[in-house]
């Protein structure tokens, strides 16, 4: 790959998310979720590419982490006066901090980063189906925890009045600094050698590559951005509850990564685009403010169909799973 | 010359961009026993995948008694005649010597499974000693002898082996070279590949020397003992 | 309180149920894994296929509502393999799993939109609620219907050990589940094997859909939704390279769910789904091929 190539594998994902960027900043009201939601969707996504797409481990439970940064955030800047009435058995500590709204995002990173930490260092040593159930087991204990151990946050009901900070500026900042985070990691040394252990872990392991340590660096990172993403996310919803952090959630983000190339960054910008601009669109269709009606729970079929039919007819997805390259001419 | 069993014309098969096998022709007519000889990589084992139908053909036919072999499965080419002894031998450890022969019948397509078993028992008495015991127990000379068997109870028309010799101590690959003189005594068509050049050379009615995926020459038995013809047509 | 005395007979009794369902569909999972290699994430939606078929069918007199609720079942199992399962054949172990995800909520989303025309979510089965009365075994209460879930699972278990081990077709795919291509250089039909793989995996799916309607007769789209990924995490936490330690382990994670949930005080009672999958975690880091597999843990990097 040529240095224009290189390049080219962070302009092009960047222009993309600065043109939906633009869009939402111009978009009326209504419309505007739908583009702030895209753009987190990209944080979301560029952060579980960062590791499923560079270790080519299956991981099931990245949105743990996005949920633990929602919810840090969200508990930390709901104003205190509500917080001792709204959530009576918060622990003191939490109860009695609130943070501003960029600290709130660093918090969150911090959170999911370290919660992905711990969580990675038994488990970066499981690859294949077992490290696909071992994460969904993650998830599970995260859904489980969150709901109900009141201690640390609103359990089963809803966290409300967080402030909805998340603007057109911030989305796309954030979606930037995301993807930019996670170009510079494909570009580095620990990158490339944990690339080295999807093509064939075991010899990269002979030639002395600590396949557990480069795994469990590129989970704790993408523990950090998931966790960034979804302190983005609930200052977009200014709400959230465990079940928006949940299976859902989970599908439709792998539905995004899929679709778009499982392995290349741009690929991750692309679905998460894609599948989220038609998300969006056949929602508006559900409640009749489109052209055609459709009934409720369309979407959710819709998107599942045409995940399954872009893996059943092209498992590379939408962008072949390479990273991005000029087309050359075929010097044989 | 009578009619061709196996025939092979302008084979080309590639894995990926690579081809393996590059313009292959030769025939093996009923009752005789080929061999295929060739250094590693030149493509001999491609060929044998390629007659059964595990890899697809690029360009080219193959034909069994003139009928095209194109586009069947495996189980279906298995069923119309030929019987692969694979490398490795590829023995089920975990099941019984019998219930791998039996495994075999299950390209065998006329009667007579009962007198299948126990012809191949009679020439392997070792199987039948250990008729119910697992085949994971079994040596490596003796799994061979029931990968041979397991092809053998199907009845087929023609049989490849793979480098049945791979792995086996001298006295052991006697003990393989005797078996295929009696599969020829009773009329079976073979086509055998292996490493061991001169003494497939002696042993088979003709042998074609493989180099690159092509076929370079082809030997007689009068040749064996030629080493400079054998080095010759290696590195051709 | 000790763990041991919190378990008392009854608990034990329903965790026993709970587990033979489990490895009823342990099996299912497990028979289409070994000769297709591929995790049905979908499978808890045949099950939920035959539930949907058993609550619409609920005015038929019941025999006729079961067979409807098999024929149903059968029919999306084949509809999936041909459409589904062949095509992906090829893929790796990760495309597998993620298809059969999205064709998981794909099902699930179509059984929402088929539910809602009605304006509520949820349909009632009743053909067989008689079967959720209970009767005194010795003092303890054991519901019908757990009856009839250890009898079908070990009659079914019983019956599919003979098939593999008694039947050339067995024999089939029992090699077809330790090596196809070798299986198919032999002539074993591969289309006949995964059929009768995907055959016998929707019957049993049928079977635990008639089985688990008794039990909670309101069935909504996730209907063994939650059952299915507990019993996955169970084959794979057993191993799920064999049918053997797949049913185990499905029945193991069965058994230890009853358990630690009767033994659990009602107020933490709600942190069971952390327990069990905590305990998963830990099962899967000590032993990643399964708690049965054979030999050490070899870890495949």
């Amino acid at each position: 790959m040529t240095r224009l190539d290189t390049a080219l594998g962070l302009l092009v994902p960047a222009f993309l998310v600065v043109i939906v960027g633009v869009l939402a900043a111009t978009a009326s009201r209504a419309n505007e979720i739908h583009y702030l939601s895209a753009l987190v969707a990209v944080a979301m996504v560029v952060a579980i590419y960062v590791f499923v797409g560079n270790s080519g481990v299956l991981s099931f439970g990245q949105i743990s982490f996005v949920a633990v940064g929602a919810f840090a955030a969200g508990v930390l800047t709901v104003p205190s006066q509500s917080k001792s009435f709204v959530l009576p058995d918060l622990f003191p500590f939490l109860r009695d901090t609130t943070v501003g709204n960029l600290a709130s995002l660093g918090i969150a990173a911090a959170v999911g980063g370290a919660f992905a930490f711990l969580v990675g260092m038994p488990l970066m040593r499981l690859s294949g189906l077992a490290a696909g159930i071992a994460t969904f087991a993650v998830l599970e204990v995260t859904h489980n925890l969150l709901r109900e151990w009141t201690s640390i946050g609103p359990g089963a009901t809803t966290l409300s009045l967080v402030p909805e900070t998340t603007d057109a500026l911030q989305a796309t900042l954030g979606a930037l600094a995301v993807v930019l985070v996670a170009w510079f990691y494909s570009l580095s040394r620990p990158g490339r050698l944990l690339r080295a252990t999807r093509e064939d872990a075991a010899a990269a392991q002979a030639v002395g590559v600590s396949v557990h340590r480069q795994r469990l660096g590129a989970f704790t990172l993408s523990g950090a951005l998931a966790g960034f993403a979804g302190g983005l996310y609930v200052h977009m919803l200014g709400s959230i509850t465990t079940e928006q952090v949940y299976l859902e959630l989970t599908f439709l983000t792998l539905a995004m990564l899929v679709v778009g190339g499982i392995a290349s960054l741009w690929g991750a910008v692309v679905g998460a685009l894609a599948v989220s601009g038609l998300d969006s669109l056949l929602a508006k269709a559900e409640d009749g403010s489109f052209v055609w009606d459709a009934p409720s729970g369309t979407r959710l079929v819709v998107v599942g169909a045409m995940m399954a039919l872009v893996l059943v007819l092209r498992p590379a997805g939408i962008t072949g799973g390479r990273e991005l390259s000029l087309p050359r001419r075929k010097s044989e | 010359m009578s009619d061709p069993l196996l025939e092979l014309e302008g084979v080309e098969v590639r894995y990926g961009t690579v081809p393996a096998l590059r313009d292959l022709s030769f025939a093996v007519v009923p009752g005789e026993i080929v061999g295929l000889i060739g250094p590693n990589g030149a493509g001999k084992s491609t060929t044998l995948h390629a007659v059964m139908g595990a890899l697809p053909l690029n360009t080219g036919s193959i034909r069994l008694a003139g009928q095209p072999l194109a586009g069947l499965a495996p189980e279906q080419v298995a069923r119309a005649g030929i019987a692969l002894v694979p490398e490795g031998r590829r023995i089920y450890g975990g099941f019984s010597v019998e219930e791998n022969l039996r495994l075999g019948l299950a390209a065998r397509q006329e009667d007579g499974a009962d007198e299948a078993l126990a012809e191949v028992l009679s020439l392997f008495p070792v199987l039948a000693e250990y008729r119910k015991r697992p085949a994971g127990a079994l040596s490596g000379g003796q799994q061979q002898q029931l990968a041979i068997g397991r092809a053998l109870v199907a009845g087929p028309r023609l049989l490849l082996l793979d480098e049945p010799s791979l792995g086996l101590a001298p006295a052991v690959v006697d003990t393989v070279f005797a078996a295929l003189a009696t599969i020829r005594e009773r009329g079976v068509t073979v086509l055998l590949v292996e490493q061991r050049a001169r003494r497939t050379v002696a042993f088979c009615d003709r042998t074609h020397v493989l180099a690159n995926g092509r076929l370079r020459t082809t030997l007689a038995p009068a040749d064996a003992d030629d080493t400079r013809a054998l080095v010759a047509a290696y590195l051709a | 309180m000790s763990l041991v005395a919190a378990v008392d007979a009854q608990t034990l009794v329903d965790a026993v149920g709970l587990g033979a369902v489990y490895a009823l569909m342990a099996v299912g999972i497990g028979l289409v894994f070994g000769v297709l290699r591929l995790v049905n994430f979908a499978y808890g939606q045949l099950v939920m296929a035959g539930a949907y078929t058993l609550a619409f069918t609920s005015a038929w007199p019941a025999a006729a509502s079961i067979a409807a609720c098999f024929a149903v079942v059968l029919a999306l199992s084949l509809a999936l393999e041909r459409s589904v399962f062949r095509p992906l054949r090829t893929q790796s172990p990760a495309v597998m799993l993620v298809t059969t995800f999205a064709i998981a909520f794909l099902l699930q989303s179509v059984a929402l939109v088929l539910d809602v025309r009605d304006g509520t979510i949820g349909e009632a089965a009743r053909s067989l609620g008689g079967l959720n009365q209970a009767v005194s075994v010795g003092g303890v209460d054991v519901r019908k219907v757990t009856i009839v879930a250890v009898v079908v699972a070990a009659t079914a278990l019983g019956l599919l050990a003979l098939l593999l081990e008694r039947t050339t077709i067995g024999l089939h795919m029992r090699a077809a589940a330790a090596d196809f291509r070798t299986a198919r250089l032999l002539g074993v039909q591969a289309d006949r094997v995964i059929g009768l793989a995907v055959l016998l995996s929707g019957l049993l799916a049928a079977t635990v859909a008639v089985i688990l309607t008794v039990q909670s007769p309101l069935v909504a789209p996730d209907f063994a939704l939650k059952e299915t990924i507990v019993v996955l995490v169970g084959v794979v936490v057993g191993g799920i390279d064999r049918l053997w330690t797949a049913t185990l382990g499905g029945f193991a994670i069965g058994f230890a769910s009853g358990v630690i949930n009767g033994a659990l005080p009602t107020d933490k009672s709600v942190f069971l789904p952390s327990a069990v999958f905590a305990l998963v975690i830990l099962v899967l880091l000590l032993r990643p091929a399964g708690l049965f597999a054979r030999g050490p843990a070899v870890e495949r990097v």
